[in-house]
């Protein structure tokens, strides 16, 4: 797909925002040509949403123009007479967001969500009648790969799972007919196999209408693979604009260079561990977590009897999609939540039924890294009593031991000793994830839960915390259940992996044996769904075509 | 960080304290400022307009208006201070317990609430005052009754959301036992509402307090009280002597108002703090 | 689950309101049982507190036999509540009229000042809320908001007597504060009590615009000071909806402000219903000093006489009275929040 020499659809000249401090985009010179998508990919903070906003003339309160303009089909946007800047937003530029379901109105049917832009823009053919828009709507919403859309036009939101709200936004952005489409970070937060099939539609329908799109997204993978073109973005400038895979063989820019080399990380597959005789650290038989729902005599089954063990230093990977219940199971090992059946053994001691106050003392011995960094954290407390606080399970301290058991903790996950003054807010991601862990060995515990600790996490941020798991898991000889979705990390931490899908373990073995010859049909999906920059599996995901 | 700073510069907050203040100088030094005695009739004087003598006048019974009004000011503030402080000593670990403890007994303390709380305010107070009898102690009990469940009710939402986040289960993994997680763990981070809300009640006790007195089922004459002293003006009001029932008027919106604008106040600084909390 | 499915079957509306009709029986239950207490728990013997000091002693006797004085608290308890059943809440010794009848006759004075200030309050709360949300930042929107913090700091009794002050007998334009209506005027016949109504029936029109003039006051009264908070708490929601992603991908997608408004307002319409039944409730209490200040002669006026006369009887009845008004309001608060709202299960 080589660049066609017609004319750019949209252009940015020079452009720069800000919002009274430092400029956020910082003179941006873009052309989106006829019938191309173009990938836009930089870290949290680089201005790739403001970007967006800009481009849609919809920046957020106190954001301006600073310098520079923006060009539809050669003219300023600002240049524009009334009825065309009203036809703009939607009608010849439409935005896709994430988190799609925010995205839509709560009270309202989601049908009638696509028929208000519809009406806006006049489609279909001007006719606003009350049929010819529910009809349009209902076409939309086949078209954007919806079953039944007829039922599923008079749902609300709540009703629907994210991957069903992010197909409506994209239906309403289609709804007006533009010539460009912004997806902004579109399949954030979206299980692997729904993202998939949401992008392979959001492609195919655009490639079909000839649309121009700016793919806007954090991961490489997605960039390889749907792309023509990308720019890298830093700081609120294009450190870098190339073809794709040229890209992907020369990348120019130092800092290109670093961002390719962390999403390409694919250290060495844990080598298995060597068989002993010593018992397992933790033997869960049949756990089963099943939730009452106040009106449906149906429980949630979440964990449907699954059995698994995890021997002394051994790290056993608990991989599934969102729903899975593996995060349930993890909380009941630890006891946070009352499991409706089956055993739970630690260290040859029944845990099962015991009691809070009898359980406490183990707790030194058992810890977990929680998965969202910020929320884990109390945001009233400081670092430092964060971590003492678990310091009291293990024996009585004086102040000065205290501090310099905090003071190692903070230095074994590679923190400054000044992170111990201030509040969990003035963290970043990455160092709210370190004080997490960091609080979780703080009692030199024998087993540890790591839920997600990857997730929402930047591609290198993400990198240096798999090093950071890694190098404490050998040289505390820990054992640890492993639980995520982003198979990368198990690849490089995992000895066993356990693939659970709605309650049930459908598949555990050694890691090498999970990943290269796969028996469930289930686990073939969820590794296919995966979209490595590597060159070698360059095909995509067929799986969106299917649903 | 620059517009916290300029935010302690804010003209609601600095309106809000100078009358906070004005109301403390007239409770510590009533005696002092007053000309004349607040409960002393004298009906020679009786209804006359603002004067070099009595600058606001006097009512029907001849007492200088200012002078009541300024002993008022201990009247009235004494009542809101107790019935809040009150109401928050027994209402927030209620609602703390009652939001942690999800039992049977929770929710039959919180059908009370709602029970007593379904009860129109007035009818209510006017009604346990006619029982309690015509004391300042009955109209803090009157106000304690609406503000126990209202501080319950708002410490329990807190405490309800913030139980399920995932730093309460982390604090129990580090060791932490209920009551640490309560009120260690819980308490300081549902307080923030609950501050704001305590301004906020001073001003509705004070305004409560007034309107008991208005329709005669608050503080007894000749005890200074602003409601009563505008009530003791309503008759001639319709007769154009305007200056009874005016003042004391004045004096409660002031000192609700003052409330008021530091709740409001408080309620902006918990924003900022909050976005801040959610901007990681 | 046969009834679990049949139930699950029926249209969500009919569910709502079983739920809600459901509950309100145990509901007046407890109302009838705070309001019998209410006077067991005064010190002294009931009997002789309700009928006065100046009963005589075989009076007296002869009530507490009706009272069943004699026998346990719930027996009481029980006759009580059959009285009420039966529509008996006791006779007024003060107006020596059954206290029923003495309710019905006050209470569409009360409801017909309350009924159109809520419409007045709540209206012009949420017009203020909208417009300064949307025009964020302009002056109606200071002036809104300062209106909003001051409306909550000003006492509604002198704010009627201001009103009076300045309308009445300073300019003269508005009509005396002493009741519904002109006395010279005879009032029409009663068919649903609101006087306002009742003249436009009777194709009176002196009489309406008397009883429509009288409403001014202390309607103004009840708005000024009340609208003050619906204003704020519109605000709040609104503006927090106004914000919300939703709101900026409708934008995006190029629907028109004025549907954006619509689409906002609706989401809001929750709270705002709950705000708008608590208001009402509260003015039935709050009426009680405006009624007063406006001689109006409904329920709050009684309620206040009753006080001043030690009638406890008709206190026992009023507070029965506006309990179960106020469940009601509540009630149907409840029912039309849960329609108002597709995310609430029911």
């Amino acid at each position: 797909m080589s660049a066609s020499p017609e004319a750019p659809v949209i252009a940015l000249e020079g452009l720069t925002v800000g919002f009274g401090g430092a400029p956020v985009l910082d003179g941006i010179d873009l052309e989106l040509r006829p019938r191309e998508i173009f990938g836009v990919v930089g870290e949290t903070g680089a201005g790739k949403s403001v970007l967006a906003r800009a481009i849609l003339g919809q920046l957020p309160p106190g954001g301006r123009i600073e310098a520079g303009r923006i060009l539809l089909e050669g003219r300023p946007i600002d240049a524009l007479d009334a009825p065309q800047a009203a036809r703009y937003r939607g009608g010849r530029v439409a935005l896709i967001g994430t988190n799609a379901k925010a995205l839509l109105d709560p009270v309202a049917r989601v049908g009638d969500q696509i028929g208000r832009v519809l009406r806006a823009h006049g489609k279909p053919d001007g006719r606003t009648d009350r049929r010819s828009v529910r009809d349009r709507a209902v076409a939309l919403m086949r078209e954007v790969g919806i079953n039944d859309p007829e039922r599923r036009a008079r749902a609300y939101p709540h009703e629907l799972s994210g991957g069903m709200a992010q197909r409506i936004v994209i239906a309403m952005a289609l709804a007006g007919e533009p010539e460009v489409l912004l997806a902004d970070d579109a399949t954030l937060g979206l299980d692997a196999t729904v993202q998939a099939q949401v992008l392979e539609r959001l492609v195919e329908r655009s490639r079909e209408r000839g649309l121009s799109v700016l793919l806007i997204t954090h991961d490489l993978g997605i960039v390889r693979h749907y792309c023509d073109r990308l720019a890298v973005m830093r700081g609120g400038r294009l450190v870098e604009v190339s073809e794709v895979s040229r890209f992907m063989a020369h990348p120019a820019d130092g800092y290109s260079r670093d961002l390719l080399a962390a999403a390409r990380a694919r250290p060495a597959l844990q080598p298995p561990r060597k068989s002993d005789d010593r018992p397992p650290i933790v033997d869960v038989r049949d756990l089963t977590m099943h939730f009452q729902v106040p009106g449906s005599p149906q429980p949630i089954r979440a964990v449907d009897g699954i059995s698994f063990s995890v021997a002394p230093g051994e790290t056993l990977a608990l991989v599934g999609e969102s729903g899975s219940g593996k995060t349930t199971a993890g909380q009941c090992l630890l006891r946070l939540l009352d499991n409706t059946d089956g055993r739970i053994v630690f260290d040859g001691r029944d845990i099962t039924d015991m009691k809070e106050a009898a359980f406490r003392p183990l707790r030194r011995h058992m810890q977990m890294v929680f998965q969202e960094p910020y929320v884990a954290l109390n945001p009233r407390r400081r670092v430092r009593d964060l971590l003492a606080e678990p310091l009291a399970l293990v024996e009585p301290m004086t102040g000065a031991e205290r501090g310099r058991r905090v003071a190692e903790l903070l230095a074994a996950v590679n923190l400054d000793a000044a992170v111990a003054d201030i509040r969990p807010g003035e963290l970043t991601a990455g160092e709210q994830k370190r004080v997490g862990i960091a609080r979780a060995l703080a009692t030199k515990p024998r087993f540890v839960v790591f839920d997600e600790p990857t997730t929402a996490l930047d591609i290198r941020v993400r990198a240096q915390i798999i090093d950071l798991i890694r190098g404490l898991q050998s040289s505390m000889n820990l054992a640890a259940l492993f639980i995520t979705h982003d198979l990368n990390s198990v690849r490089s931490l995992a000895h066993r992996v356990a693939v659970m899908h709605l309650g049930k373990i459908l598949e555990q073995g050694e890691t090498r044996a999970i990943f290269e010859s796969p028996r469930e049909d289930y686990t073939r999906k969820l590794l296919a769904a995966e979209l490595p920059i590597d060159a070698e599996t360059s095909e995509p995901a067929s799986a969106g075509s299917a649903a | 960080m620059a517009r916290r700073s300029s935010s302690l510069l804010r003209p609601g907050l600095l309106i809000g304290l100078a009358l906070l203040a004005v109301q403390f100088v007239a409770i510590v030094f009533a005696p002092w400022i007053a000309p004349f005695s607040p409960i002393e009739a004298n009906p020679l004087d009786s209804l006359q307009p603002p004067n070099l003598v009595h600058w606001l006048g006097t009512d029907e019974l001849g007492m200088d208006i200012f002078s009541r009004i300024v002993f008022a000011t201990r009247v009235n503030l004494l009542i809101g201070f107790a019935a809040v402080a009150l109401s928050l000593a027994i209402g927030v670990p209620v609602g703390v317990l009652v939001g942690y403890y999800r039992g049977l007994g929770g929710a039959l303390v919180m059908r009370f609430f709602d029970f007593i709380q379904s009860f129109p305010v007035f009818v209510l107070g006017m009604a346990l005052v006619a029982v309690l009898g015509q004391e300042i102690w009955s109209v803090v009990i009157v106000l304690c009754m609406l503000f126990v469940p209202m501080f319950a009710r708002i410490v329990r939402a807190e405490v309800l959301s913030l139980r399920e986040r995932p730093f309460i289960a982390a604090a129990r993994c580090s060791g932490a036992n209920d009551f640490a997680i309560m009120f260690r763990h819980i308490l300081p981070n549902a307080m923030t509402p609950v501050i704001v809300q305590v301004s906020v009640s001073i001003g509705m006790a004070i305004l409560l307090t007034a309107g008991l007195s208005f329709i005669g089922a608050g503080v007894r004459l000749p005890s200074p009280e602003w409601g009563l002293m505008v009530s003791s003006g309503a008759q001639q009001m319709i007769l154009g002597i305007w200056w009874v029932a005016l003042f004391p008027g004045l004096a409660i919106v002031f000192s609700v108002l003052s409330f008021a604008l530091l709740s409001d106040e408080a309620q902006r600084l918990a924003d900022t703090a909050r976005r801040k909390e959610g901007a990681r | 689950m046969p009834i679990r499915e049949f139930w699950r079957r029926q249209p969500r509306l009919l569910r709502i309101l079983a739920v809600r009709l459901a509950l309100i029986v145990p509901q007046m239950f407890g109302v009838t049982l705070v309001a019998f207490l209410l006077i067991r728990l005064l010190p002294g013997d009931p009997a002789r507190l309700i009928l006065g000091n100046f009963a005589t002693d075989e009076s007296i006797a002869l009530y507490r036999q009706k009272l069943g004085l004699d026998k346990d608290v719930w027996t009481q308890f029980a006759i009580y509540l059959d009285n009420v059943l039966h529509g008996d809440l006791g006779t007024s010794p003060f107006t020596s009229k059954p206290i029923i009848e003495d309710l019905a006759d006050r209470a569409p004075a009360t409801l017909e000042l309350i009924l159109y200030a809520v419409i007045f309050t709540v209206g012009l709360g949420i017009l203020i809320a909208v417009v300064s949300v949307v025009r964020r930042g302009s002056a109606f929107d200071w002036g809104a908001r300062a209106y909003g913090f001051a409306a909550g700091a000003i006492p509604d009794f002198w704010v009627a007597l201001l009103l009076v002050f300045f309308l009445y007998t300073v300019l003269g334009w508005a009509p005396a504060p002493f009741g519904r209506m002109d006395l010279m005027l005879a009032p029409p016949p009663r068919i649903t009590g609101f006087l306002t109504i009742d003249a436009l029936f009777a194709g009176d029109w002196e009489a309406f615009r008397s009883a429509a003039g009288r409403l001014i006051l202390p309607v103004a009264t009840i708005t000024i000071v009340n609208a003050g908070a619906v204003t704020k708490m519109t605000h709040s929601v609104f503006s927090e909806i106004w914000d919300a992603p939703f709101v900026a991908h409708m934008r995006a997608c190029g629907v028109p402000e004025r549907q954006i408004i619509r689409a906002a307002l609706r989401n809001s319409l929750p709270p705002i219903i709950s705000v708008s039944s608590f208001i009402l409730g509260f003015l039935l209490g709050a009426a009680v000093l405006v009624e007063t200040i406006f001689s109006w002669g409904g329920l709050g006026q009684y309620a206040v006489q009753a006080v001043i006369n030690s009638d406890y009887a008709a206190l026992q009845g009023f507070v029965l009275v506006a309990s179960a008004f106020i469940l009601i309001v509540y009630s149907i608060a409840d029912i039309l929040y849960e329609i108002v709202d597709p995310r609430i299960r029911t």
